[in-house]
C-alpha cells in the first residue's frame, strides 16, 4: 500500500474576484468589501472548504463568502480579539499538561466559520453511525461471557484484543445497561480530495463538545448578522439529548433518575467543559471523594444526608473510577463503584473497557469489523495504517519514515507522536529506535492532504488545514447534533489540530437541505 | 445540595468577606500616613497586625521613630505584605485568588455572572504590583478592589436561589464578619489600653473601618469614647458590621439551612453568643482591659466552633447509619 506523494508541485491559484459578480450594498467600499479574502490562495494540491480549486466560491458557501466580504480585515480581528478576551473572562479555558508556566489558555477561536452542506453531513451522520453501531457490537462480543465470535472467525486477531492494554477483564460477562458500551463517541474526521475519513475514534471520554457549543454562541454574539441571513441548523440542544441519552441508562425501576458527572476535578484539562456539560444538563458535577458506596449502592454526601445515584457520566479515565477494581493508588475515583456497577444498581457511561476499541492498531481493523457485525460496506473511509506490530508494517514504517506519521497506540491528545515530515533526520532515527524497541507500540499512516479552510490571520483571510470532531450519542436511538468542534492548525502549513499542540477552534456549520 | 458545593460557597463568602476587611483596613492605614505622627502610624500598624494574628515580615514594626522615611518605606513593604504576598494566605490578592478556585470548583451551581465579576476581579488584580499602586494614591486601590467584592455581593443577592446555597453564603459571611471583628476590637485595645488616656484618632478610625463612623456621630455624639465605639460595634443589631447583627444573621441561617440536619451545636453555641451580649454584655463596666479582652476572646472561640460544627454537619460527616435507599 503505498500513499499518493504529489504535493507543493501545483501551480497556486489567486482568486479572481473581477470575474466574480458580488452584490455591493450602498456604501459599501467594493475595494475594502473584497480585502478579508484579496490575498487568498487556493492550493490545489488540498480540498479548500469554501473554493473550488479555480478560486471560486462553492456554491452553498456563496452567501457566507459575499457577506464576510463585506467586512474588512480590521473589523474581524477586532470582533475576534474581543471574542478572545470574553473566552478568558468566561474562564473558556483549559490547561496543559507539563507547561506550568501558563496554567489556563483559552482554545483560539477563528470566527470565521466552515460550511458543511446537508448533502455532505448526511453522509458523516450514516456513517458515524454504522461505524458506532459496530464498535458496540464488537465491544458486546469481546466482553461476552462466552468466546468472543469476531475473535474466533479470525476477523481481528485475539492478541490485539487480550493484549491491549485498555482491555478490562473486569468487564467480561458483565450485562451493560441497554447493551451498549459506548453512549458517546467523538469522532475525528478529515477531508481529502477524495472526500472524507475518520482519522480516530474517541471512545473512552471524549471531549471537545462545550467548544463546540462555545464557539457557535461566541460567533452569534459577534457576528449576529450572519445568523440573520444565513439558515444554519441549531445545535443547542445538545445538553438536553445528552441528558436523555443518560437517563436511558438508568437501573430498572428508576423512573426519574439523579445523574452525576464525575470530574477528576478543576486541575483537569477539560475541567471547563465538565462545568459547562453539567450546567447545560442541569446535574451535580462531582468528584470521587463526593460520591460513597453502601450496601452495593451509591450515593453523594449532601447538606441534608446521602442522595442515591443512578447514572455516572464519568469524565475520569477507567484507571481512576475505582481503587478496589482498577488502579489502586487512583485518589480520584470512588472505592467500590466498580462493585455497585456489576450489582446493576448504578450506570457508568461510558462503560469501563471501551479503550480497547478505539486502540490505535485496532482501527485498521474497523472496516472488517463493520462488515462482519453489519454486512455492510463502511461508509466512511479509513485511513490507510501501517501496523509495525506486523513485520510488512514494520519495514514500511521505518523505511519511510519521513513522509510518515507515527503514533503511539495507546496515546492520544497528539503527545509521543513523530510527524516525519517536519521532523529532523536526528528526530526520526530517535523515534525509529524508540520503534525497535517495541514496535506493537506504534501504528504509521501517511501524512493527509488535510483540507483546508479559510482562516483570519494578520494578512487577511488565509487557507489553514481543518479537521472536526462531531459528537454521536447512543441511548435507546442515536443521537447527533448538527455541528461539531472544528478544530484548526492556526500555525500555516501544520497538520497538528490537537487544541494542547497549537490548534485552534472554528464554528462548523450545517446547512438544512 | 452537594456537600462540596455548600462548602464552596461557604468559603468563597468568608475569603471574600477577609478580603474586604483587609481593604477597608488597609485603605484607612495609608489615609494616616498622609498627617499623622509616625508613632500614630506605627501603632495603627501594630493594631493591624495583631488583628490579623500575623507577624509582620523581619519584626519589622521594631522602627526607629525618630526616622520618618524608614516608617514610610517599610509601609510600603508592610501594605504589600497584606495586599499582594502570596506566601500570606490572607492577603488580598490570596484571599481573591482562593474565592475563584472556591468559585471554579462550584461553577455549575453560581450564577454566571458571580464567577464573570470574581474572574474578572481576579485577572486584574493579579496583574498588579504594589509598586504600581503606591505612587498614586495607594487607597484609591483599595477603595476599588472593595468596590468589585460589593459589585460581588449585589451579584449574588439579585441573582442566588434562596436554597441551602444562599445559607451557607450567608453563614461563611457572618462567621468570618464576627471573627475578624472580635479580633479587630481586641487588638484595638490590647494597643490603646481602655484605662490609659486615649487618642481620639484612633477610635475614629477604628469606627471608620467598620463602616459605623458616620452613624455613630449621628448616635451618640461627636465624642468618640472607647466604651461607646466598643459598644456600638459589639452589640448594636442595627450595624451591619457589628457583632450582634453578624450573630443575629448566623442563627437565622441556620434555622433556615437544611431542615432535615439542623447543626444542633452551632445553633446553641451561636444562640448562646447571641444572647450573651444581649444580656450579660458588661456595657458600662469595660474599662478594665483585660476583663474586656477575655469577653472577646471567648467570642472568636465560640465562633470558632460554630464554624466546627457547621462543618462536621455538613460538609465532611461520617456515615454512621444505613441510608435510605
Amino acid at each position: 500500500m503505498r500513499g499518493k506523494r504529489a504535493r507543493f508541485v501545483t501551480p497556486v491559484f489567486t482568486i479572481n474576484y473581477n470575474s466574480l459578480t458580488e452584490k455591493n450594498l450602498p456604501g459599501v467600499n467594493p475595494v475594502k468589501s473584497a480585502s478579508l479574502f484579496s490575498g487568498y490562495k487556493v492550493n490545489p494540491a488540498f480540498y479548500d472548504e469554501m473554493f473550488s480549486a479555480t478560486g471560486v466560491p462553492r456554491e452553498h458557501c456563496k452567501a457566507l463568502w459575499e457577506h464576510l466580504g463585506e467586512m474588512s480585515s480590521a473589523d474581524i480581528a477586532a470582533l475576534q480579539e474581543r471574542t478572545e478576551q470574553s473566552f478568558l473572562h468566561e474562564g473558556i479555558t483549559f490547561s496543559v499538561y507539563g507547561d506550568e508556566s501558563a496554567q489556563e489558555r483559552i482554545i483560539p477561536i477563528d470566527l470565521l466559520p466552515r460550511v458543511l452542506d446537508a448533502g455532505e453531513w448526511q453522509l458523516i451522520e450514516h456513517g458515524l453511525h454504522q461505524r458506532l453501531r459496530a464498535l458496540n457490537l464488537f465491544l458486546a462480543d469481546i466482553y461476552a461471557q462466552e468466546p468472543a465470535q469476531v475473535l474466533g472467525d479470525g476477523i481481528v486477531p485475539a492478541d490485539l484484543v487480550y493484549g491491549c492494554p485498555q482491555y478490562r477483564v473486569q468487564m467480561r460477562g458483565l450485562q451493560v445497561p441497554l447493551g451498549i458500551h459506548v453512549f458517546l463517541c467523538g469522532t475525528d474526521l478529515v477531508r481529502t480530495h477524495d472526500g472524507f475519513m475518520v482519522l480516530e475514534d474517541n471512545l473512552r471520554v471524549p471531549s471537545g463538545v462545550s467548544y463546540m457549543l462555545a464557539n457557535r454562541r461566541a460567533l452569534k454574539t459577534s457576528m449576529r448578522n450572519l445568523f440573520r441571513r444565513h439558515r444554519v441548523c441549531g445545535i443547542e440542544q445538545y445538553g438536553k439529548l445528552l441528558r436523555k441519552t443518560l437517563a436511558e441508562f438508568a437501573p430498572a425501576g428508576v423512573a426519574d433518575p439523579c445523574i452525576v458527572l464525575l470530574t477528576p476535578g478543576i486541575y483537569n484539562s477539560a475541567y471547563y467543559e465538565h462545568m459547562f456539560l453539567a450546567r447545560e444538563m442541569g446535574v451535580e458535577l462531582v468528584q470521587g471523594k463526593d460520591l460513597l458506596v453502601h450496601n452495593g449502592f451509591v450515593y453523594m454526601r449532601t447538606t441534608e444526608g446521602l442522595r442515591r445515584v443512578d447514572v455516572i457520566y464519568r469524565r475520569i479515565d477507567d484507571d481512576y473510577i475505582d481503587p478496589l477494581a482498577f488502579r489502586q493508588d487512583s485518589r480520584l475515583g470512588t472505592p467500590g463503584l466498580f462493585y455497585a456497577y456489576r450489582m446493576g444498581n448504578v450506570a457508568i457511561a461510558n462503560a469501563p473497557g471501551t479503550g480497547v476499541a478505539d486502540d490505535k492498531s485496532l482501527y485498521a481493523y474497523v472496516p472488517d469489523i463493520i462488515r462482519y457485525y453489519l454486512n455492510e460496506e463502511p461508509l466512511l473511509a479509513n485511513v490507510e495504517t501501517h501496523l509495525c506490530r506486523e513485520p510488512e508494517g514494520l519495514e514500511y514504517t521505518l523505511d519511510n519514515l519521513e513522509q510518515l506519521i507515527v503514533k503511539v497506540v495507546g496515546g492520544s491528545g497528539g503527545y509521543g507522536m513523530l510527524v516525519g515530515p517536519q521532523a529532523s533526520a536526528n528526530e526520526r532515527a530517535a523515534y525509529a529506535a524508540e520503534i525497535r524497541k517495541n514496535p506493537a507500540n506504534y501504528v504509521s499512516q501517511p501524512t493527509l492532504d488535510l483540507s483546508c479552510a479559510p482562516c483570519l490571520t494578520h494578512e487577511g483571510a488565509a487557507p489553514r488545514h481543518v479537521d472536526l470532531r462531531p459528537f454521536v450519542l447512543c441511548g435507546q436511538e442515536p443521537r447527533l447534533v448538527p455541528g461539531a468542534f472544528c478544530r484548526v492548525a492556526l500555525r500555516p502549513g501544520s497538520l497538528v489540530v490537537n487544541s494542547s499542540q497549537g490548534g485552534g477552534g472554528k464554528d462548523l456549520w450545517v446547512l438544512p437541505p | 445540595m452537594l456537600s462540596r458545593n455548600a462548602q464552596g460557597l461557604y468559603w468563597i463568602s468568608r475569603y471574600l468577606e477577609r478580603a474586604q476587611h483587609g481593604c477597608r483596613l488597609l485603605a484607612d492605614q495609608l489615609q494616616t500616613l498622609e498627617d499623622r505622627p509616625v508613632e500614630e502610624i506605627d501603632q495603627t500598624w501594630r493594631r493591624l497586625y495583631a488583628s490579623l494574628d500575623r507577624e509582620p515580615v523581619g519584626g519589622s514594626l521594631e522602627s526607629n521613630l525618630d526616622d520618618e522615611n524608614f516608617m514610610l518605606a517599610d509601609s510600603y513593604t508592610l501594605a504589600d505584605d497584606l495586599t499582594f504576598e502570596s506566601s500570606n494566605r490572607d492577603s488580598i490578592l490570596s484571599c481573591i485568588a482562593t474565592a475563584r478556585e472556591n468559585a471554579r470548583q462550584v461553577r455549575n451551581v453560581i450564577s454566571k455572572d458571580m464567577w464573570y465579576c470574581l474572574n474578572v476581579a481576579y485577572l486584574k488584580l493579579s496583574k498588579v504590583g504594589i509598586a504600581d499602586i503606591w505612587d498614586d494614591r495607594p487607597g484609591d486601590f483599595y477603595l476599588h478592589a472593595e468596590d468589585t467584592i460589593r459589585t460581588f455581593s449585589g451579584i449574588v443577592d439579585s441573582t442566588v436561589y434562596r436554597d441551602d446555597g444562599w445559607h451557607f453564603i450567608q453563614l461563611g459571611r457572618f462567621v468570618e464578619r464576627v471573627q475578624l471583628l472580635a479580633a479587630l476590637i481586641e487588638a484595638q485595645i490590647t494597643v490603646f489600653p481602655l484605662n490609659e488616656a486615649h487618642i481620639e484618632s484612633e477610635w475614629l478610625s477604628l469606627l471608620q473601618v467598620c463602616e459605623a463612623r458616620s452613624t455613630f456621630s449621628r448616635r451618640y455624639s461627636l465624642e468618640y469614647q472607647p466604651v461607646n465605639v466598643i459598644n456600638f460595634l459589639v452589640s448594636d443589631l442595627r450595624l451591619s458590621r457589628s457583632i450582634r447583627y453578624a450573630l443575629a444573621r448566623i442563627v437565622v441561617a441556620l434555622e433556615r439551612v437544611s431542615e432535615k440536619r439542623p447543626a444542633q451545636e452551632a445553633r446553641r453555641l451561636a444562640g448562646h453568643m447571641a444572647a450573651y451580649i444581649d444580656f450579660d454584655w458588661p456595657r458600662h463596666d469595660l474599662n478594665d482591659t483585660d476583663a474586656t479582652r477575655t469577653v472577646l476572646q471567648e467570642l472568636r472561640d465560640t465562633s470558632r466552633k460554630v464554624h466546627e460544627n457547621i462543618e462536621t454537619t455538613y460538609f465532611e460527616y461520617e456515615i454512621e447509619d444505613t441510608p435510605g435507599a
